[in-house]
């Protein structure tokens, strides 16, 4: 018993982190229906700034602000040189262009940080704030939660409640028809950009924050692909769905492929591609993605 | 229009033209390989710059599997990330059938090539009902997930885990062929002789040069029957489909048999690769098969040009030589020394993909193609009502 709750605060935990990375990429999603392969990268290079920002000797948390900011202004422009010139229905040439921004970022932080490891600002308290029997749950496992949860709800409240919100969401919803209704598309589709690379730049200080990790250029690699199977679970274009994907991904990793004695443990990773495959085929909109309908 | 050599397809001359270009092309293939069998390397400034046979051989490999890619993104339009699953698969297939098993190389295409054909339209399946984005989602966790499989402990046995599997197979050169006779043959012309050596070839450097020769023809092959395939009716199918599928539905195109069937094919060029990757390199690793390598080869395909035959080999040359020039280069003038050390290949391949969508989106071989165009005109057999002269593919 006490394994199977450690098993499950594990799985909040991790599922925490993808899921912050996972909105970023339902909020590109939403705006670009475009899946940003570089979002990690992003992410990863975002982390690495607040982490510079700090030795600098900035407040943990004013840097990790700076952070989101600085990469906010530098996703605002790749949007504004990379993508906007060309055709959102057409996703070759995008899926390229984010591959060539994940190369680039990727080398840029390993020639400018090098490959080692190194150690991240404890952004939460340390130790075990609840402990049932055996199992802990830590606070960074609760603060990393209810982080997601803060990060979500103020998205919510942005594109809900506000002006720009509610362009974004026109935007997401038709392109040609908020053109028409005269809102500035492209730097709406911008906003959105840097949106989500604020969020996710949060998401990966939060997951190099966790105690057991350090900084690397490297450190996205593997989170990328669970990230982009929680937000494909979630429905790519629902932020709640990144919530519930990443926490599933989280749980499978932590709990299924440990009770399941013909999978190893190695093999989450094939766990996790085997689940989006069949999420794929059997609903491709995910758990709470809008239905995609065609005209012929 | 005077300035330019103008050729009738279906004339004499027409022939001759095309019988000397591939004459040329022939020859200096095999130039390069006598040229390089045993140096191996060019200076500029302080850098060395590899050039030995063993990289253009793992270039014949990685063009073969960017041919691949050609047939289901450059052709069928299907956006599939995967295809150093597919390398890697025919890699330790044929490791495992030549160490395990003694087969002699050649023979274990008859495995790689129906077991990726058979695996790539399994993972077509999927691609029936998803498009797009999602499909570029799923074969990247396929790339991503393939080193991780073949490290499993339950696997031992046939993938050597972590360590890689050795081959332990040499390639001998057949003693009919006489590479000693022309590589010495070579040395005594005048002045360009002494680019060819010195002296006889040692047995390894006439395998070497066996196994370029081999490659070559196996990845002539595989490119001979694919400019076909392009050519004929399934092909024109596939390249409906990436128009516009829904016409191509319309005209009574079967899209679940052609694109399945394009996935197979581009998997089997991927398998076929790999064959020939890991009987140049004899060892197969998991970190050569990593996402990073399926990356890799969209920049190949991208900055040889997608929907190219002659890109894929361009790609190959790129994917090849790029990165290890790159960590080869030690020094430039005002270049710090830090932007020299790190990831330099990645980056520049990164720049390259990135620049080349931008700017030339038909790549490196559209470019040749167009700059051909302006000293030869081909013009197809009733060009007399059509004037428009054509650029040869």
């Amino acid at each position: 018993m006490d394994l199977f709750l450690q098993r499950l605060f594990d799985g909040l935990t991790n599922g925490s982190a993808y899921a912050l990375i996972a909105v970023a990429l339902v909020l590109i999603f939403k705006a670009t229906t475009l899946v940003n392969f570089a979002q990690g990268e992003q992410a990863m290079l975002g982390a690495f700034i607040v982490l510079q920002l700090w030795n600098w000797g900035l407040p943990m948390w004013v840097a990790v602000l700076a952070g989101m900011l600085i990469s906010g202004i530098l996703a605002a422009g790749l949007e504004r040189t990379f993508i906007r010139r060309f055709d959102p229905a057409d996703h070759l040439p995008l899926v390229i262009i984010t591959l060539g921004l994940f190369l680039v970022l990727n080398a840029v932080a390993a020639i400018v940080w090098r490959y080692d490891p190194l150690a991240f600002p404890q952004l939460f308290p340390h130790g075990s704030a609840i402990t049932i029997g055996n199992a802990r749950l830590s606070w960074y496992s609760i603060f990393a939660f209810g982080s997601c949860i803060l990060v979500l709800l103020l998205l919510h409240v942005l594109l809900n409640r506000t002006k720009i919100g509610l362009s974004f969401r026109a935007v997401s919803s038709n392109l040609e028809s908020s053109r028409l209704c005269g809102i500035k598309v492209g730097p709406t589709l911008q906003f959105g950009w840097a949106l989500a690379a604020a969020a996710g730049t949060f998401g990966a200080s939060i997951y190099a924050a966790n105690p057991v990790l350090q900084i690397e250029p490297s450190i996205m690699l593997r989170a990328l692909i669970f990230s982009i199977t929680a937000a494909a679970l979630g429905g790519l274009d629902s932020l709640w769905g990144a919530l519930l994907g990443g926490l599933t991904i989280g749980f499978i990793q932590s709990v299924l492929v440990q009770y399941i004695p013909f999978i190893p443990n190695e093999m989450t990773l094939t766990a996790t591609v085997v689940v989006l495959l069949i999420v794929l085929t059997l609903r491709p909109s995910g758990f709470l993605g809008t239905k995609a309908v065609e005209r012929v | 229009m005077e300035s330019r050599f103008t050729f009738t397809k279906g004339t004499p001359q027409y022939r001759n033209y095309r019988i000397g270009v591939w004459a040329l092309i022939i020859a200096i293939f095999l130039l390069i390989g006598f040229a390089f069998v045993d140096v191996g390397s060019i200076s500029i400034g302080s850098n060395k710059y590899n050039l030995s046979l063993i990289r253009l051989n793992k270039a014949i490999a990685y063009g073969v599997a960017i041919l691949g890619l050609q047939v289901v993104i450059g052709y069928t339009g299907q956006i599939a990330l995967g295809q150093s699953f597919f390398f890697g698969m025919g890699a330790y297939i044929s490791a495992w059938l030549v160490a395990g098993h003694s087969w002699p190389f050649l023979l274990t295409f008859l495995v790689v090539v129906p077991s990726c054909f058979l695996v790539g339209m399994l993972c077509g399946l999927p691609a029936l009902r998803i498009k797009g984005l999602y499909l570029a989602l799923l074969t990247f966790g396929l790339a991503a997930l393939f080193p991780t499989l073949v490290k499993l402990d339950s696997l031992y046995d046939y993938t050597g885990g972590a360590n890689g599997k050795l081959t332990g197979y040499k390639f001998k050169a057949p003693s009919w062929l006489p590479l000693d006779e022309v590589a010495q043959g070579l040395q005594t012309i005048p002045l360009l002789g002494s680019f060819f050596g010195d002296g006889p070839l040692s047995s390894r450097e006439e395998s070497r040069l066996w196994k370029y020769i081999l490659f070559a023809i196996v990845a002539g092959i595989c490119f001979w029957l694919i400019s076909n395939l392009i050519k004929s009716r399934p092909g024109r199918a596939m390249r409906a489909i990436r128009d516009n599928e829904t016409s191509a539905a319309v005209s009574g195109i079967n899209l679940a048999a052609t694109k399945t069937i394009s996935f197979g094919i581009a998997s089997a060029l991927g398998g076929i690769g790999g064959t020939i990757y890991v009987a140049e390199v004899g060892i197969a690793s998991p970190d050569d098969f990593s996402s990073l390598v399926a990356i890799y080869l969209i920049v190949g395909l991208v900055v040889g040009g997608v929907g190219t035959l002659e890109g894929a080999i361009i790609g190959g040359l790129v994917y090849a030589l790029i990165p290890d020039w790159a960590s080869s280069t030690q020094s430039i003038a005002f270049v710090p020394e830090r932007w020299l050390q790190g990831p330099t290949g990645s980056l520049i391949l990164g720049i390259l993909l990135i620049v080349l969508t931008l700017f030339m989106p038909g790549g490196i071989a559209t470019a040749i193609n167009k700059a051909k165009g302006r000293f030869v005109s081909i013009k197809a057999a009733n060009s007399d009502k059509n004037p428009e002269s054509v650029a040869q593919n």
